[in-house]
C-alpha cells in the first residue's frame, strides 16, 4: 500500500479515561470487527488486565477506514495505561507518526496524561488532544479543554469533543486521524528495516515479533536477521492483526504486523531491535530506545525448601512473555534459596506476584520490595544493588546513591497543605506549582523514589478524598546520607528484613520497625526477641511473648473429627510463613517493613 | 470370652452410652444434655436399649463407659436396667465405667452398680472449694463428693477416679494445690484435670464477654497444668495423657482405646461413633433420637468416610496426646504408614526445638509441649 494511506497511532491516556472503549468503537465502526464480536476491552487479552482495567503489554491491530474515496490502513498500537509500564508507552509511540491523548471530559488533566504528553513529545509524534465522555452530566468540555491547552499545549479549539461510549464523534475522529496525522516517510526503495516493538511467546509458533517496518519490505521465506544479536532467521509467516492474527504475504514501508520465523527463546529477541533483510542488510539499525529499568526489587522463597524448583519453573514460565521481568537465584543465609526478582514498578510487581499464585499452587514467602540503589565503591567502581543485604561493607562504599525521580501530582486546590506536607516528610523539594485553573494544581517534585514508591500514592489519595493522581519518571541517581538497619530474630540477623533509610529517619524507623513486627511474629513455644541494630549498634529491643496455654484439655471420642479441623485450621495459619532458626516468620512480617505509619 | 470366635481385641470396639439428662446444666458445660424436669425418662431408656439391642450382633467389646450429662440423674431402676442389659450383652467388656455425679450417686445406685457389675466409676467432683462449685454452676458440695466417693471404696469399687476443673476465675495457684491435695487425699485411682475452656454459648463464656468474670492469667493457668502433673507424679499418678492421671494399671482403658484411634460403637443422642471405618454421630436431640429409634431408623446423622490420609493423621493426633505416644511399629501396623516418614517435616522441626523426644522407641511430646500442645499437634493434622 501506498504510504501516503498508512497512519499509525497510539492512544495514551490516564487509567479510566476510556482508552480501551475507545479502541473497540474504532473496531467497530471500521467493520475490523461486529459489534457482536465486540467483547468488552477486545485489546486487553489477560485476564488480570481486564480485571484491573488496565493494559499491560502493548498489541496491534489493523483497521481499514473509507475517507473521501479512499482506503486508509490504520494501524492502532496500543499502550499500558500505568506508571510502571512508561517504556512500553514509549516503545509503542517510536511505532508511530501520531497519538491520541485522551482525556476524561469529567475528571480532567490527569499526572499521568502529563507523563503520557512528555512521552509523545520526547517521541517527536504527533499529539491530537481527545475529550472524551462528553455525554456524562459531570462533564465540562470547555473548562477541560482548557486544561488541556495550559498544561499540555494543545489548542483547545484543536481538541475533538467525543464519547467513545455512545460512538459520538468517534467517526469525525477518524476522518481527523486521516486527514491530520502524518503518513509514514516513504522509504520503500532502500533496504528493509522493521522495528521490533513487542514480542510474545507462543507454545506451537515459538517468538512472535510485533513490528512496524520503516523501510523496504519484508516477505514470507526472506531469510531476515535481527541487528542487535546478528542472528539471522527464514520468516516462516508474516501477518496482521485483524485483530485476529492473519497472514499476509509481505509488509511493506509504513505497515505494522507480525513476524513468525521459527525463533524458540523470547530471549533471543530484544525488543527495540531492528529486523533487516539478511542478504541486502541496512547499515545502521534504527534508533533503539534503552532497556526498561527494573525499579522495584523483591525475594521469592518458596514457603517450603522443596519447592524450590517448582517456583523456578513458573518463574521460567512467566518470564516467557514478560521480558521486563526477570529473575535470579538468591541465596538468603536467612531465609534460604528463593529468587530475586526485578520489576518495573510496584504494579508489575503486584501482577506477577498475583498470576505466580493463580497459575501455580505454591506458598509464597516475599520480602518487601526495595528500590535499587547505586554504590560507588572506594576503588570507584559503579555497583547496583538491588536489596539492603547487598550492601558492600560500609569501609568500601565512597558514596550510596539513591535514585530520584521527577514526581507530578495533580490535586484539588484544598489539600495541597496536607500534600506538601507530606512530601517533605519524605524529603521530596517542591521543583514548581502551577494552577491549572482555580480549583486545580499541578506539583512538581523532585522525589527520592523509596520515599514514594510504596504507599505515597494512597497516602495523597487518603489526604486529598481520592482526587489527587500522580505519576513519576526516574530522572537520576544521587548520593545522600543513607544507612542500613538490620533486624535480629532471635538473635540472628534477618538479611530479608534489612532495610536502607536516611540517617536522619533512621532510628524512628527502626523503632516503629520493631513495633510492627512484634505485632506480625506470631507468639511462638518461646520468646523471641526482636532486636534493631544500626552500623552494628543494637539501638531497640522488643519482645513477642510465649504463649503459655495452646491445648484442647478434652480430647475424647465424640471430638475427633472437630478437633481435627480445628488443628488443620491452626496448621493453614502457618501458611505464608517463613522459618528463620526456630522462628515462624509470617508473610505479612516481611510487609509490615514498608508500613510506615504510626 | 465370647463363645463365637471373636475377633482380636485390638479390634473389638470400645461401647460409649450416652445419657442426655442433667438435673441441671453447668455453666461451662458445651455437651448436649436437657434437665431431667418433665422428660419421659423411661421412654429414652427403652430407645437407648433398642440401639444397644442393635449392636448385639457384634460379638465383642473392649470396654462399656456409659456418660453424659449424668447417668445418675435416671431413677435408680432405670439406670440399674440400662447397666444390666448392656453388662449381659458383653459379660466380657473388661471396663465399666459410670460417670456419676456426686449427691446423685448413693449407696443405693452404687450398690446396684456394683452388683451389675460396673468396676470402674467416675465422679464429676470439679472442685473442693464451694466458691467453685457455686461458680461453675455445680449443684453438689464439697461433702456431697467426698461422702460419695468414700461411699464407693467402702462398696468395694477398687477403681475410682474424679474429674476436676482448674483456672477457674478467682482460684491462684495455692488454692489449686489444696484443690489436688484434698483429691489425693481420698485415695483414688484416677484424676482427670482440665483446664476450664469458655465454650461459647455457655454461662461462663457470656459472663466473660460481658466482663463479669476474668479468665485466670495464662501463666498462672500453665503453673497450675505443670504443678499438677508434677504433684500428682509424685503422689504415684503418672500423666498418661494431655489431661489424665491414673496410677499404673488404672488408665482408663475406655479412652485409651480412643487415642489409639481403635473403633467405638457410640449408643444415644448425639454419641459418636467410630465403627466399621466411619465415623458417625446420632442425632443431638433427645426427642428426634426416641422417634427415630421407635420408627425403626437409624439415629445417624452424620456420617464421615475418613480415607486413609485422614486415618494416618488422626491416629497421629490422637497417639501424641498420650504419653506413650507413638509406636512406629504399630502405627505401621494401624495405618500402613511409616510415621517418621510421612511426618518427616514436622518431626524434624519439633525435635530440633525439643518440643517432640524419642523414649524407648516411642515418639512423644517432650513435656514442655504439653501445654501448647495443640500448636505442635496441628503440624500432624494433615498431610
Amino acid at each position: 500500500m501506498d504510504t501516503k494511506y498508512i497512519r499509525n497511532f497510539s492512544i495514551v491516556a490516564h487509567i479510566d479515561h476510556g482508552k480501551s472503549t475507545l479502541a473497540d468503537r474504532m473496531l467497530e465502526l471500521t467493520g475490523t470487527i461486529t459489534a457482536r464480536e465486540a467483547k468488552e476491552q477486545l485489546l486487553d487479552d489477560m485476564d488480570i488486565e481486564r480485571e484491573r482495567g488496565i493494559t499491560i503489554k502493548a498489541s496491534a491491530v489493523t483497521m481499514h477506514y473509507e475517507y473521501e474515496g479512499q482506503t486508509y490502513m490504520l494501524n492502532l498500537i496500543d499502550t499500558p495505561g500505568h506508571v510502571d509500564f512508561h517504556y512500553e508507552v514509549s516503545r509503542a509511540l517510536a511505532a508511530c507518526e501520531g497519538a491520541l491523548l485522551v482525556v476524561d471530559a469529567s475528571q480532567g488533566v490527569e499526572a499521568q496524561t502529563v507523563a503520557n504528553a512528555y512521552l509523545a513529545v520526547e517521541t517527536g509524534v504527533e499529539i491530537m488532544g481527545v475529550i472524551n465522555k462528553v455525554d456524562l452530566p459531570a462533564a465540562q468540555p470547555e473548562v477541560v479543554a482548557e486544561e488541556i491547552e495550559h498544561v499540555l499545549g494543545i489548542r483547545r479549539n484543536e481538541c475533538f469533543a467525543i464519547s467513545a461510549k455512545t460512538g459520538k464523534g468517534v467517526r469525525e475522529l477518524l476522518d481527523a486521524i486521516c486527514e491530520l496525522l502524518p503518513a509514514p516517510a516513504d522509504r520503500s526503495s532502500e533496504p528493509a528495516r522493521a522495528l521490533v516493538f513487542d514480542s510474545h511467546s507462543d507454545p506451537y509458533r515459538g517468538v512472535i515479533c510485533y513490528v512496524r517496518v520503516f523501510s523496504g519490505k519484508l516477505r514470507v521465506r526472506q531469510r531476515m536477521r535481527l541487528m542487535h544479536t546478528g542472528r539471522s532467521y527464514l520468516i516462516t509467516e508474516l501477518g496482521k492483526f485483524r485483530p485476529a492474527m492473519t497472514p499476509v504475504e509481505e509488509l511493506g514501508t509504513g505497515e505494522v504486523g507480525y513476524i513468525v520465523a521459527n525463533i524458540r527463546d523470547l530471549a533471543d529477541v530484544h525488543v527495540g531491535d531492528t529486523v533487516t533483510d539478511d542478504a541486502n542488510p541496512a547499515q545502521d539499525p534504527l534508533k533503539s530506545y534503552q532497556p526498561p529499568m527494573q525499579m522495584v526489587f523483591s525475594d521469592f522463597y518458596p514457603g517450603d525448601n522443596t519447592e524450590y524448583s517448582k517456583l523456578r519453573a513458573a518463574f521460567e514460565k512467566l518470564a516467557l512473555n514478560d521480558a521486563s521481568f526477570s529473575f535470579v537465584p538468591q541465596n538468603s543465609p536467612a531465609l534460604g534459596f528463593g529468587f530475586r526478582c526485578g520489576f518495573l514498578g510496584l504494579l508489575h510487581m503486584e501482577i506477577i506476584q498475583e498470576r505466580l499464585e493463580r497459575e501455580n499452587d505454591i506458598d509464597i514467602v516475599q520480602t518487601a520490595p526495595t528500590v535499587s540503589y547505586e554504590v560507588i565503591m572506594s576503588d570507584g567502581q559503579v555497583r547496583r544493588i538491588g536489596s539492603p543485604s547487598e550492601l558492600p561493607d560500609r569501609t568500601h562504599i565512597q558514596e550510596l546513591r539513591e535514585p530520584f525521580v521527577r514526581l507530578e501530582i495533580i490535586t484539588s486546590t484544598e489539600s495541597i497543605g496536607g500534600i506538601m506536607k507530606l512530601a517533605e516528610a519524605r524529603r521530596c523539594k517542591l521543583v514548581k506549582t502551577d494552577y491549572l485553573n482555580p480549583t486545580r494544581v499541578m506539583m512538581e517534585y523532585r522525589a527520592p523514589l523509596a520515599e514514594i514508591v510504596y504507599d505515597f500514592y494512597d497516602q495523597i489519595k487518603g489526604i486529598s478524598r481520592g482526587y489527587a493522581t500522580m505519576d513519576y519518571e526516574l530522572t537520576d541517581f544521587e548520593a545522600t546520607n543513607l544507612v542500613r538497619i538490620d533486624i535480629l530474630v532471635n538473635g540472628q540477623p534477618v538479611d530479608a528484613l534489612s532495610i536502607i533509610v536516611h540517617r536522619d529517619n533512621a532510628e524512628q524507623r527502626g523503632r516503629k520497625l520493631i513495633l510492627k513486627l512484634k505485632k506480625a511474629i506470631p507468639r511462638h513455644q518461646f520468646e523471641v526477641p526482636l532486636q534493631v541494630a544500626i552500623g552494628g549498634k543494637i539501638i531497640a529491643r522488643e519482645t513477642v511473648k510465649a504463649y503459655r496455654k495452646d491445648v484442647t484439655a478434652k480430647l475424647y471420642g465424640g471430638d475427633v473429627t472437630r478437633k481435627m479441623k480445628v488443628l488443620k485450621k491452626q496448621k493453614e495459619g502457618k501458611r505464608r510463613m517463613k522459618s528463620i532458626g526456630s522462628v515462624q516468620i509470617p508473610q505479612k512480617a516481611f510487609m509490615s517493613i514498608l508500613d510506615t505509619s504510626d | 470370652m465370647s463363645p463365637h470366635s471373636a475377633p482380636s481385641d485390638d479390634e473389638a470396639p470400645g461401647l460409649y452410652l450416652h445419657v442426655p439428662f442433667c438435673a441441671s446444666k453447668c455453666g461451662y458445660c458445651g455437651f448436649y444434655s436437657q434437665p431431667t424436669a418433665g422428660r419421659d425418662m423411661h421412654r429414652l431408656v427403652t430407645a437407648l436399649l433398642t440401639e444397644v439391642r442393635r449392636h448385639h450382633a457384634t460379638p465383642a467389646v473392649r470396654t462399656i463407659y456409659i456418660g453424659g450429662g449424668s447417668p445418675t440423674s435416671l431413677p435408680v431402676d432405670l439406670l440399674a436396667r440400662l447397666v444390666e442389659t448392656v453388662a449381659s450383652a458383653w459379660p466380657d467388656a473388661r471396663e465399666f465405667t459410670v460417670e456419676c455425679n456426686p449427691g446423685q450417686a448413693g449407696v443405693e445406685m452404687l450398690s446396684v452398680l456394683a452388683r451389675c457389675g460396673v468396676n470402674r466409676l467416675s465422679f464429676g467432683v470439679q472442685s473442693f472449694h464451694a466458691g467453685e462449685l457455686e461458680l461453675l454452676g455445680r449443684r453438689h458440695s464439697v461433702d456431697d463428693a467426698l461422702r460419695s466417693v468414700r461411699q464407693a471404696q467402702d462398696l468395694g469399687f477398687a477403681n475410682v477416679g474424679i474429674d476436676l476443673i482448674f483456672a477457674v476465675p478467682g482460684s491462684t495457684l495455692d488454692s489449686w494445690q489444696q484443690c489436688l491435695e484434698s483429691a489425693l487425699s481420698l485415695g483414688i485411682q484416677h484424676i482427670s484435670a482440665y483446664s476450664l475452656s469458655f465454650e461459647p454459648g455457655t454461662p461462663l463464656y457470656e459472663a466473660r464477654r460481658l466482663g463479669r468474670i476474668d479468665s485466670v492469667e495464662e501463666d498462672t493457668d500453665r503453673a497450675m497444668y505443670e504443678l499438677a502433673i508434677d504433684l500428682l507424679a509424685a503422689a504415684g499418678l503418672a500423666q498418661y495423657e494431655i489431661s489424665n492421671f491414673a496410677r499404673e494399671g488404672f488408665e482408663c482403658r475406655h479412652n485409651m482405646g480412643c487415642w489409639e484411634n481403635r473403633p467405638y460403637i457410640g449408643i444415644g443422642p448425639s454419641a459418636a461413633s467410630y465403627w466399621l471405618g466411619e465415623r458417625t454421630a446420632n442425632v443431638a436431640d433427645i426427642d428426634a433420637y426416641i422417634r427415630r429409634i421407635e420408627a425403626g431408623l437409624t439415629a445417624t446423622e452424620q456420617r464421615q468416610q475418613p480415607n486413609h490420609d485422614d486415618c494416618i493423621c488422626e491416629t497421629a493426633v490422637l497417639n501424641l496426646r498420650t504419653r506413650r505416644g507413638v509406636d512406629p511399629a504399630d502405627f505401621q501396623r494401624r495405618t500402613g504408614a511409616d510415621f517418621r516418614k510421612v511426618f518427616a517435616a514436622s518431626l524434624h522441626r519439633h525435635e530440633r526445638d525439643g518440643l517432640v523426644e524419642t523414649q524407648a522407641g516411642r515418639i512423644r511430646l517432650a513435656r514442655r509441649a504439653l501445654a501448647v500442645a495443640d500448636s505442635v499437634l496441628c503440624d500432624f493434622s494433615s498431610l
